[in-house]
């Protein structure tokens, strides 16, 4: 089965017959999120509301929070950060990924190989990811650091915004581009061998090839890769901190960073409105997906 | 342009290696510091090359603990998000039910969902379950990501199969559970394996549940890594406890390498 072709597969989902029965088979998983999401996001609305000195004695402040952070500067800086990191990482991660996942030689070994490497970035503990760049960086001990002087990488890096912000977008693209990579491959694998000789036959170029065989192919699993992507570094937080402790000067305070220390601190109320609106943006983020994942179907299917 | 079309081959494998190589790198670095001594260590000056690190790992209890609770708790949340995840894949690759689009919208939602925006209702919801400072509550908060990626790998795998296998099974008079256990399971194992890897990889070395879930015991890899940094740092200890805690992981890397890739080879509902 591994180099089956999936043809049409939009088409045989559209298929499916109508049978609210379903509803029994996702019900496990309904109570599972709804013990572990739902019910404790319904908490931190309640709690968005109130202001909260102790758990068993509260006070209502309507919508106080919320009012204080829309209207924070602190809190526009630090969305603003996120929206360019977000971007910055994207427009490097997507290409870079497409691009290498077309560059994965053929032949099982290989294959296996460059899949096995590529991936392993994922497994390193998430804390552990700026100790590793960091010692990487270190002047005296790094591999890189002491290469520095040479390169011209200044010693006090983490004096200045745009090195530390390079740090970041290297570290972030190191981690998580083989995710990309690894969504990309497998959408690759599905495009039938007809589809090659038939392009060959007509002399296509690879360029051809790429735009007309496999990007179309790709279109699903890009969406995926991108909502992942684009969340995941929105939302930035074990990896960005440690690395200049959101400086110099908080060029590098990501919107969740705020949220951190707030929950640390115990500022239930504050902290609670502060991830309702993060929700919103996420439940906004997907319902866009969602948007264009349709008209994606729309597409296949006409 | 046919300049570079000549020599695509060559482009490609000089990319691919150029980003081994980044990959790599602080990798080699992590390998490089585990093997020496960075404290001084009875007889050990500081850059000897050494074990000491790892027979460290060994004789410690409280990372041996550490290692056994990581283990524990992947193993839990497999077991949890496997058997809830497979109907619910099954459901949304072959059956349409009013409310499905929206559904599936609300789980990836919550796979979406920074961990740090749940934490203190977790937290809380946790403590009153009695579940905090066990490994089982962890696995219980990581199906949050862990169990829509699941449905989601699942039901890529089951709609690559062809429906007229489910119509000539219940024509033979097969009831659909029987259905799901006696065939559909058999045909789809190496999808529940990569689901299971996936649930691995992402819940292994996640650090934000696990910090808050954690504070007296129970304590995975990633928090006792965290409990080593201190006044005078052994880097030496804590680059071969991580070196150490991607082992397993890269053994599975390597043995699902052939079916890795096909994980996510339909992206859709």
């Amino acid at each position: 089965m591994p180099n089956q072709p999936d043809y049409g597969g939009a088409k045989r989902l559209r298929m499916k017959p109508t049978d609210n029965s379903g509803w029994v088979f996702v019900l496990p998983a309904m109570a599972v999120l709804g013990l572990i999401g739902l019910i404790p996001l319904i908490t931190v609305v309640n709690y968005s509301f109130f202001e909260i000195f102790i758990l068993s004695s509260r006070f209502w402040v309507g919508l106080e929070w919320y009012g204080e952070l829309v209207g924070s500067a602190r809190f526009w800086q630090s969305f603003a950060r996120s929206s360019l990191f977000s971007m910055i990482v994207l427009l490097i991660q997507i290409p870079l990924g497409i691009a290498l996942a077309l560059c994965i030689p053929r032949g099982r070994l290989w294959i296996g190989l460059s899949l096995v490497v590529v991936a392993l970035p994922l497994l390193v503990p998430w804390n552990m990811i700026p100790t590793l760049w960091l010692s990487l960086l270190n002047p005296e001990t790094g591999l890189l650091g002491r290469l520095g002087s040479v390169l011209g990488w200044p010693a006090d890096w983490k004096a200045s915004a745009f090195h530390t912000w390079a740090v970041i977008v290297v570290m972030d693209v190191w981690h998580w581009t083989s995710l990309v990579v690894i969504l990309c491959y497998s959408a690759l694998t599905t495009i039938p061998a007809a589809y090659y000789q038939a392009a060959a036959i007509d002399g296509a170029s690879p360029w051809d090839v790429f735009r007309f065989i496999q990007l179309p192919r790709l279109q699903n699993v890009l969406l995926m890769a991108v909502l992942l992507r684009f969340m995941d570094s929105f939302m930035i937080y074990t990896e960005a901190f440690p690395i200049n402790a959101g400086g110099p000067a908080e060029a590098t305070l990501f919107l969740a960073v705020d949220l951190g220390e707030e929950i640390k601190a115990f500022n239930y109320g504050p902290s609670a409105a502060r991830s309702v609106l993060y929700f919103l943006i996420i439940l906004m983020v997907a319902w866009l997906f969602t948007k264009a994942q349709g008209k994606l179907d729309d597409r296949d299917a006409a | 342009m046919s300049f570079i079309y000549r020599y695509l081959s060559v482009i490609k494998a000089v990319g691919l290696l150029a980003f081994m190589v980044f990959v790599c790198l602080p990798l080699v670095q992590m390998t490089l510091l585990a093997f020496v001594a960075t404290l001084p260590h009875g007889g050990l000056e500081v850059g000897q090359a050494t074990l000491r690190n790892f027979t460290t790992i060994l004789s410690e209890p409280n990372l041996r603990a550490a290692f056994g609770n990581s283990i524990a708790y992947v193993l839990i949340n497999i077991c949890i998000t496997i058997p809830v995840a497979l109907p619910a894949a099954y459901a949304f690759s072959r059956m349409s039910f009013v409310g499905d689009k929206s559904l599936f919208l609300a789980f990836i939602a919550f796979r979406i969902t920074p961990p740090v925006v749940l934490t203190l209702p977790i937290f809380q919801l946790f403590s009153a379950l009695g579940i905090v400072n066990s490994v089982f509550g962890i696995a219980l908060a990581h199906c949050l990501f862990n169990l829509p990626i699941s449905i989601w790998i699942l039901q890529g795998f089951i709609s690559a199969i062809p429906r007229e296998m489910d119509e000539t099974a219940f024509i033979d008079g097969y009831s659909r559970p029987r259905f799901v256990w006696a065939i559909l399971i058999p045909q789809i194992r190496a999808g529940i394996a990569v689901a299971a890897f996936f649930c691995f990889m992402f819940s292994w070395v996640e650090v934000v549940f696990a910090r808050i879930l954690t504070t007296t015991n129970g304590k995975p890899i990633s928090m006792a890594i965290n409990a080593l940094f201190g006044f005078q740092t052994d880097i030496g200890l804590v680059m071969a406890v991580t070196l150490a805690s991607m082992a397993p992981g890269a053994l599975l890397l390597f043995a699902m390498r052939n079916h890795l890739s096909r994980g996510f080879r339909i992206g859709q509902v």
